[in-house]
């Protein structure tokens, strides 16, 4: 899909951060050990969860980022949705069919669904749903991509849509996890301030209750819901930007679920108080973090696959996943390894002889052999290596408002001095560091990604057509890997999918055009006075049934 | 008098005019624009972000641009969000109430404090309580606002339950229809917002009190049989140039502060908006802010010349007055 959502920061400066480091540790331990016993159950099961930012609008069709779809898919139900392991599930639409060639699909809606304000939801909605998110006014970027090989979309009678393809498109169905807008609310108003935008109406489970801005969204149970009334009467998102705030309302009983930082769970996660009065929720997203190598000659390191293959070698994933995640996360072998690895997702979940075991990733000497190779020898005087006279010396760019971007390429820089590598570290915000990663200006990058459940979502990464202004930062380019990324879109047995993905995955293990590192886990505190919602990839709420499982534990603790 | 009103008020506006444009072309050339901040976690084509750029008007010149903006700020317009297309003017009045409370609170802690320890100082310079006070607040002003923050939270909120931890309470309309946990959710992030002035602000004190009220007035005073209110009273006027002073000294600063104290404590003030702003390269969000803060500080200095000549008569007759007939 795209690169990394800023993850929602700390903005300090690094030096206080350190410096205040155990005084933030005393706060936090005193807030601890006094805290006063959870409030009895109000008989309105009242769930708050806390969030780090406020969602920018709740227009199912422009707000796109992170915050925004967490409220929106509790307000509006998805036209298709996902469970658990990923699998695509039915939801507004109940069925949906393909033609022989794959290039028109069916959707079948439920019957019976209603909008929060009474009025049937039809595809005429959906229609409109569509029509606005590819119209560019109203710039919703995060979703205009998928529908870019659509040819059209038509309602012939009020249950059902069909959207014709001008080829057929394998990751066509997981586009249509959208929210649908009702089309009656909307039509005639300006799409940018509809009074909707603030208080939306949707046919989901929960209705629109109240936004205070900067402080709280709260929704409330709909007893007209399809699926059936949640257990859950009244979900409130708090705002809290800060996650040690976030964290002190947890423990004061405030809040009911938040998200703990790596410090924070280092520190609670042998407490048995703690653990009897939150229930432990952790996942790993699919997401990781990625080193591009800009290859294509415009510096004299990284056009040669040796060069960018020895970094590689020389990262210790592991080590730093254990000093400074507490063991949160994972080593990442491949940019497909999340997709084709995960037991949930691949046929089989079986290792691939092509990708290098997690603990075969980290190997210092192999780097060393591979830069000789390359003509890259350490000069005795300097202890750096050097070819032609010219040392080894770039710089990293990273984005300054992640943590984990930060250390790991503070890491990485103490890693590569050891085999006679000189890396400066550049620190951006993000919009700047994302606008020289498309340009093309720097050498090399640490950033992140997060692809979707479908292999298709490194088409951007790695295809020739995205170098300029596309996601293809490396700047890689390979006649075959192209062929195979078009067939793999093409393609319409999973099984013949996953053999194109797994060649492609073989390529790029050789060709390191991008290093991948390490997929960072979520871990997040629940109070136990709520049973039920497991996590999935994307999170506690992010899936089906998601917050639908969430009920008072028996007895209201 | 007048006159001079007239003439800073005049002055105001190209000021303002530069603050503009000078604002505009930064926020122009940093890099990144606002689809990039907008695409997070999100796949953009080239082919999609060139439709946004000609939509966002991002493919003119920047120097087109402010003259776009500033057009419409003319005629009172200030925009619309690029991130959520909101008015900008809708957005800043729904957060600028919480700033102007939670700063006229942090000036009243501030104020409270350390005008009676700043006499104490000035009296009794080495009474052991002024001593304590002093190195207190030393201690308590190099503590970096966050940690006071986290501090005082675990401390007063969590553990002894006396004050809530963050937020504003149940308000639906703003800090204007709030009854009274307004109050008690204000109390301490205006208390961190007053911990890092508190130190200047008290030696300050202590020296307007030692210059205005010398040892021989006071005994001069005493001799009169003035005592208590009555002294404060006869000293009032030569006390009042130096604090008003403070505040405009004051003023930008606890503005900067907010910034993170807002943060620490989910207040939903301007200090959030900027910070959401200025990464999201909203550009007619921190423009109006930008203005919005040079509005404040030139209004501060002109309230501040102002009110000199009001409070002390000597200076009505020193002001410089460059017409010739009046000479």
């Amino acid at each position: 899909m795209s690169p990394a959502p800023p993850a929602p920061s700390l903005r300090r400066p690094p030096l206080l951060r350190s410096g205040a480091a155990f005084l933030i540790g005393a706060a936090l331990l005193l807030g601890g050990c006094g805290a006063p016993a959870t409030p009895p159950a109000p008989a309105k099961a009242r769930f708050v969860f806390s969030m780090q930012t406020e969602p920018t609008t709740l227009n199912f069709v422009t707000g796109t980022d992170g915050a925004s779809v967490q409220v929106e898919r509790l307000l509006s139900d998805f036209l298709v949705d996902h469970d658990r392991t990923l699998a695509i599930v039915p939801r507004l639409a109940e069925s949906w069919d393909w033609s022989a060639d794959r290039r028109t699909l069916t959707f079948h809606l439920r019957p019976g669904v209603r909008f929060h304000d009474g009025r049937p939801l039809t595809s005429d909605d959906v229609l409109f749903t569509y029509e606005r998110l590819v119209d560019p006014k109203s710039k919703a970027v995060g979703r205009m991509d998928g529908f870019l090989p659509v040819e059209r979309v038509t309602a012939p009678d009020p249950a059902t849509v069909v959207v014709a393809y001008r080829e057929p498109y394998a990751p066509a169905l997981r586009t249509w996890e959208i929210p649908i807008l009702p089309a009656h609310r909307y039509r005639g108003v300006d799409f940018d301030t509809a009074p909707e935008n603030r208080a939306p109406i949707g046919a989901g489970p929960f209705r629109f209750g109240a936004w205070e801005p900067g402080r709280r969204i709260v929704l409330e149970a709909n007893d007209d819901y399809w699926g059936g009334r949640p257990a859950i009467d009244e979900f409130v998102f708090q705002i809290q930007p800060s996650l040690d705030t976030s964290l002190l309302a947890l423990l004061a009983g405030e809040t009911d679920y938040c998200k703990l930082t790596a410090t924070a769970w280092g520190s609670r996660r042998d407490d048995p108080a703690f653990r009897s009065r939150y229930r432990v929720i952790t996942f790993t997203p699919l997401f990781y973090y990625y080193i591009a190598w800009r290859g294509d000659g415009s510096n004299p390191f990284f056009a040669d696959p040796r060069v960018r293959r020895a970094l590689g070698f020389a990262l210790d994933r592991e080590g730093y996943i254990r000093s400074v995640l507490h063991g949160l996360g994972a080593p990442v072998p491949s940019p497909f390894a999340p997709l084709l690895h995960a037991p949930a997702l691949a046929g089989a979940g079986t290792a691939d002889a092509a990708v290098p075991a997690a603990a075969a990733l980290f190997d210092p000497g192999r780097a060393a052999r591979l830069l000789d190779e390359a003509g890259w020898t350490v000069d005795r005087r300097t202890g750096l290596r050097m070819r032609g006279g010219r040392p080894f010396r770039f710089t990293l760019l990273v984005f300054a408002g992640g943590e984990d971007h930060v250390q790991f390429a503070q890491v990485a820089q103490d890693a590569l001095r050891q085999i006679g590598v000189e890396m400066r570290v550049e620190r951006l915000d993000w919009p700047a560091l994302l606008s020289r990663l498309k340009g093309g200006q720097f050498e090399a990058a640490l950033s992140g990604f997060s692809p979707t459940p479908d292999p298709d979502s490194l088409y951007g990464l790695l295809h020739s057509s995205q170098i300029g202004g596309g996601q293809n930062y490396a700047a890689y380019r390979d006649p075959e890997v192209d062929h195979w990324l078009e067939e793999g879109r093409r393609a319409q047995d999973p099984a013949g999918r996953e053999a194109i993905y797994r060649r492609i995955e073989a390529r790029l293990v050789a060709a390191q055009p991008y290093t991948t590192l390490f997929a960072p886990a979520v871990v997040g505190a629940l109070n136990t006075r709520f049973e039920g919602g497991e996590p999935s990839p994307l999170g506690l709420l992010g899936h089906v049934p998601g917050v639908l499982a969430l009920h008072p534990a028996p007895g209201g603790r | 008098m007048g006159g001079y009103a007239v003439r800073r008020l005049l002055l105001a506006g190209p000021t303002l005019l530069g603050i503009s444009l000078l604002s505009f072309m930064i926020l122009s050339v940093l890099p990144g624009d606002p689809i990039a901040a907008r695409s997070e976690g999100a796949p953009v084509s080239a082919e999609v972000e060139a439709r946004l750029r000609a939509e966002l008007h991002l493919d003119r010149p920047a120097l087109l641009r402010y003259a776009d903006w500033l057009a419409s700020a003319a005629r009172g317009d200030l925009g619309r969000s690029l991130r959520d297309g909101r008015p900008v003017a809708g957005i800043l009045s729904a957060a600028l109430p919480w700033t102007i409370l939670l700063n006229a609170a942090a000036l009243a802690a501030i104020y409270g404090l350390a005008l009676p320890l700043g006499l104490l100082q000035a009296r009794r310079p080495r009474s052991p309580w002024a001593r304590l006070a002093g190195a207190g607040l030393v201690v308590v002003s190099v503590v970096p606002s966050f940690v006071a923050a986290l501090l005082l939270q675990a401390l007063l909120s969590v553990r002894l339950g006396w004050l809530p931890l963050e937020g504003t309470g149940d308000v639906a309309g703003g800090p204007m229809s709030a009854g009274l946990s307004l109050p008690a959710h204000l109390v301490l992030p205006a208390l961190c917002l007053a911990l890092a002035a508190w130190g200047f602000a008290t030696r300050y004190a202590r020296g307007a009190f030692a210059a205005a009220i010398p040892a021989t007035d006071l005994a001069a005073a005493r001799a009169r049989g003035l005592r208590g209110w009555g002294l404060l009273r006869h000293f009032a006027p030569s006390l009042a140039l130096p604090l008003v002073w403070l505040l405009g000294g004051l003023l930008p600063s606890l503005l900067a502060g907010s910034v993170v104290v807002e943060e620490a404590f989910s207040w939903p003030g301007l200090g959030r908006l900027m910070i959401q702003a200025v990464l999201g390269r909203d550009i007619p969000v921190a423009m109006a802010l930008l203005l919005l803060s040079g509005t404040a500080v030139l209004a501060a200095q002109l309230l501040v010349d102002l009110l000199y000549p009001a409070l002390d008569p000597r200076l009505r007759d020193l002001r410089p007055e460059p017409s010739p007939e009046r000479g």
